[in-house]
């Protein structure tokens, strides 16, 4: 763009450029793709209507970030008349409420502390960088996790219905599940888009791996040009092939012993968490440089003496949030709290409503994914 | 209608809950929050507290001092002498302006004492580079919490960012466009007329050397110079006058006494590396200010010409940081401008031109030379503190001044303390600095041992100094015991006398 401008004969400052830069681009370019590929393929009806297809393509509570609709879902609600319902617009504020706790009081307050980490790695012990990247992938996870819930939240109180983009991510047993929880709306996105295109999974075993690789490489490279994200989906497509071959050689099977079967799920819940925390330095780091710098300090800084010291409230947080992440699997926040009795609704609402209020992070933390 | 009157069940169910939101935030984490936020509260509570009857608001010019300065004190602590019978405070924070002076003063409670206001008006704080600076979005956050609100829903705009924040890429964006979009009228004809255009074409022909060649550090001056100076307010869209507008009506409401210190700026400066234009710009912003705030009854204290280039701490950027001499200067006239209203108060107890030449230092901690953070509590000869020297702390407290704030005519200095050790120092010394950019660089020190080697028991050490013939032409003199060793030796009640 820089370039651009400058053959145009317009010498703004990069930062302009950035700022003019349409917002949720990346965003916005693959709905508008799903929409001429669903056309193309005869699924979706061409919308003829420049108002309601603008609608479609820049609706705004998930113009930024996401989720990333198909028009089939959203094309067609923007067409139906829509009335006040009382039961969406309570949906929809509990919906906010929630996006709003995960993203205030969570991300933003733990924030602080992955990034003072990422910061200096080198000026802290081995344990330190280690809750250091704890704490980013909970970042990550409340901060995107957040933004989608209030986007949904915001859709649903005007009576639309939006795909659900998280669903309990880090309870995933296996890269392959997680992917099934993480981002779902761009997970989807590859796999309808891209992946069954080079024929899925019913090719040669080799060519399943490289389809693999590329739509996970591709998932990568959509976050930025830059080699971190690269190696991030490369990664990731390296550790979803390697269990599943794993799981195909082996004839694993889940046991049918109840106890012994959940004892390996958590296992495996634990061993797919730490996985995905180790992949995301790649996804936070601002080059390999510092890929380097953070792992030198996990081996090296074991007697290292530092002064990171974690707010006891921030563990209480963490800790509401991982309790109530886990009473939400499989459900919606909405769903789930319109089941309880009235006095526990409002117990739990006033309580994140003051969290909200008086322990939000005061520091400006954007949210991540609004810069691809 | 069922479904309705369950919505007003539950708004007023909500409204309840925010009520005891309030109540339980103000009492258990609300204080917290100030402090961690807002510590401005504590001065400001401080004015209430001491039962303070003038209180002086400013900015770093306040309070930033040169280290050659004897007296480090803030212009408010100087004005505050010549009335030693009236409650005097103050509410300093650095890179204020109107808009935040005016936060301060609202917090203060309508029962306080207060009845004079000072308040610093910084010409430098009408410029876009300051209205849009990148250190207000802290300035501002810094005031959610102080503000005539529920506490609780100042934390609310403190969560949700419920004020002037942007991000320094966006601010920059708007100063520049203010230095392309507002345009300048000049007197004569003159080649440019928006900031932009006169700093490129300053960057661009700089300001030349002897040699012709161009001076880098200068022309550098001259462009911030003019980015800094070169504005004519707009006394309808600048937000620095609806500030002071506000002041001044918050104080009529208050019956406060108000009085704007003008401070000088460095015009001598200005006008070697600009010009007579940016000059003019200068004093025609300070004829506008002082003709409208005199119109409204505000006292006016105008600075603006006062002080010369010497007497400005920073050379090489725009402050209105001043030396003692400079401090002295303007505290001399707010004081002067206030005996208007506490006309038997006034006390000439502090001259601004007259030179001291006799320093004395009791080590309690009220007279600041250099190397307070020696006094300790150890051990004193009076009073409760001494400075303690040795084990890694090599110099005692210190007395830096500039020689040209001394009397003409001096021929010899006599320097007295009293010293404290408990085992024999061969080391350590009585230092006299003297040096400067005309001056070959003096150290002489002095064996305090061989003045003075009792143990265990405070003994004074004397020592006389001759001067040396061209001392005048030196800048800075430094008196203070040195002891880069391991043994302790404590110092109190140092004296030094210039004597002709």
């Amino acid at each position: 763009m820089l370039a651009l401008s400058h053959r145009f004969g317009f010498y703004y400052p990069e930062h302009t450029i950035k700022f003019i830069l349409p917002i949720g681009l990346s965003f916005h370019t693959f709905q508008s793709l799903s929409y001429v590929i669903e056309v193309y393929k005869g699924n979706q009806k061409a919308e003829k209507h420049f108002g309601i297809y603008s609608l479609y393509v820049m609706f705004y509570p998930q113009l930024v970030t996401g989720p990333i609709e198909r028009p089939q879902n959203l094309l067609v609600q923007l067409r139906q008349e829509k009335h006040f319902e009382y039961a969406n617009f309570a949906a929809g504020l509990r919906l906010i409420l929630f996006g709003l706790f995960t993203k205030m009081v969570i991300a933003d307050n733990i924030a602080i502390y992955a990034d003072q980490i990422y910061g200096d790695p080198m000026a802290y012990n081995s344990i330190s960088v280690l809750k250091g990247l704890f704490f980013y992938s909970f970042q990550i996870y409340c901060d995107f996790f957040g933004y989608s819930t209030i986007a949904v939240g915001c859709a649903k109180v005007m009576g639309y219905n939006l795909m659900d983009n998280f669903k309990n991510p880090y309870l995933s047993k296996s890269i392959g599940e997680f992917w099934q929880r993480w981002h779902i709306s761009l997970s989807t996105w590859f796999r309808d888009y891209v992946y069954f295109s080079l024929g899925g999974n019913r090719v040669k075993i080799h060519r399943w791996m490289i389809n693999i690789m590329i739509i996970f490489v591709l998932s990568g490279l959509w976050h930025g040009a830059n080699w971190t994200f690269v190696i991030w989906g490369f990664a990731h497509g390296f550790f979803y092939i390697v269990e599943t071959m794993i799981i195909r050689m082996l004839k694993l099977r889940r046991s049918a012993n109840e106890t012994i079967a959940k004892i390996v799920d958590a296992f495996n819940v634990v061993k797919t968490f730490i996985i995905v925390s180790f992949i995301w330095i790649l996804f936070r780091a601002s080059d390999m440089h510092q890929v380097k710098l953070i792992l030198k300090a996990i081996v090296r800084n074991i007697h290292v003496k530092d002064d990171f010291h974690v707010e006891p409230k921030t563990w209480l947080f963490l800790l509401l949030f991982i309790i109530l992440d886990s009473f939400l699997f499989n459900t919606r926040f909405d769903s789930w709290a319109n089941a309880k009795p009235v006095v526990v609704r409002w117990s739990l609402y006033s309580l994140l409503l003051f969290l909200i209020i008086v322990f939000s992070s005061v520091n400006n933390f954007p949210f991540i994914y609004f810069q691809f | 209608m069922e479904k309705y009157k369950t919505l007003i069940y539950k708004f007023l169910l909500l409204a309840g809950i925010i009520f005891c939101f309030n109540f339980i935030y103000t009492k258990f984490f609300f204080e917290k929050d100030l402090q961690k936020h807002s510590p401005i509260i504590n001065s400001i509570r401080k004015v209430t507290d001491e039962k303070n009857e003038i209180i002086y608001l400013g900015e770093s010019s306040n309070t930033t001092f040169r280290e050659d300065d004897v007296d480090k004190r803030s212009i408010s602590d100087m004005i505050s002498d010549y009335y030693p019978s009236r409650k005097f405070g103050n509410i300093n924070k650095e890179a204020s302006h109107a808009g935040i002076y005016y936060t301060f003063l609202e917090a203060i409670p309508e029962n306080s004492n207060v009845k004079t206001v000072i308040v610093t008006l910084n010409l430098r704080s009408f410029d876009a580079s300051w209205i849009y600076s990148d250190l207000e979005t802290a300035l501002q956050k810094s005031l959610v919490l102080i503000k005539d609100h529920p506490p609780l829903f100042n934390r609310l705009m403190l969560s949700f960012k419920g004020y002037d924040i942007k991000s320094d890429a966006e601010r920059e964006v708007q100063f520049k466009k203010s230095w392309t979009e507002s345009k300048l009228t000049f007197e004569h004809p003159f080649p440019y007329d928006n900031v932009t255009d006169w700093d490129f074409a300053m960057a661009e022909k700089g300001i030349l050397n002897e040699d012709g060649s161009k001076n880098s550090e200068a022309t550098v001056l001259a462009c911030h110079y003019i980015k800094t100076y070169a504005f004519q307010i707009d006394t309808i869209q600048n937000p620095r006058i609806k500030d002071f507008d506000n002041i001044v009506a918050l104080a009529k409401k208050r019956n406060w006494n108000l009085v704007f210190n003008l401070m000088a700026e460095n015009i001598d400066k200005a006008e070697s590396l600009v010009g007579n234009e940016l000059v003019s710009f200068i004093k025609q912003n300070r004829d506008l200010l002082v003709s409208r705030y005199s119109k409204k009854g505000v006292t006016i204290v105008d600075n603006l010409t006062l002080i010369g280039n010497d007497e400005f701490v920073d050379q090489n950027w725009t402050t209105e940081h001043y030396s003692e001499f400079g401090r002295r200067l303007i505290a001399k006239n707010v004081s002067d401008s206030l005996k208007k209203f506490y006309p038997k108060d006034y006390k000439d107890y502090v001259s601004a031109n007259k030179k001291i030449s006799s320093f004395y230092n009791d080590c309690e901690g009220e007279i600041v030379w250099g190397q307070m953070q020696t006094l300790t509590d150890e051990i004193a000869y009076s009073g409760k503190m001494s400075s303690k020297t040795g084990q890694k702390q090599d110099y005692s407290i210190s007395l830096d001044y500039s020689i040209r704030n001394l009397p003409d005519s001096l021929k010899s200095i006599s320097i007295s303390f009293q010293k404290f050790q408990r085992e024999i120092n061969n080391d350590a010394k009585i230092v006299i600095q003297i040096s400067g950019s005309r001056f070959k660089y003096q150290w002489n020190g002095f064996i305090v041992n061989d003045i003075a080697k009792s143990l265990n028991k405070w003994e004074e050490v004397k020592l006389n100094f001759p001067l040396p013939d061209d001392f005048y032409n030196a800048s800075v003199i430094k008196i203070y015991v040195f002891n880069p060793t391991n043994l302790l030796m404590y110092v109190d009640d140092m004296k030094v006398d210039f004597e002709k």
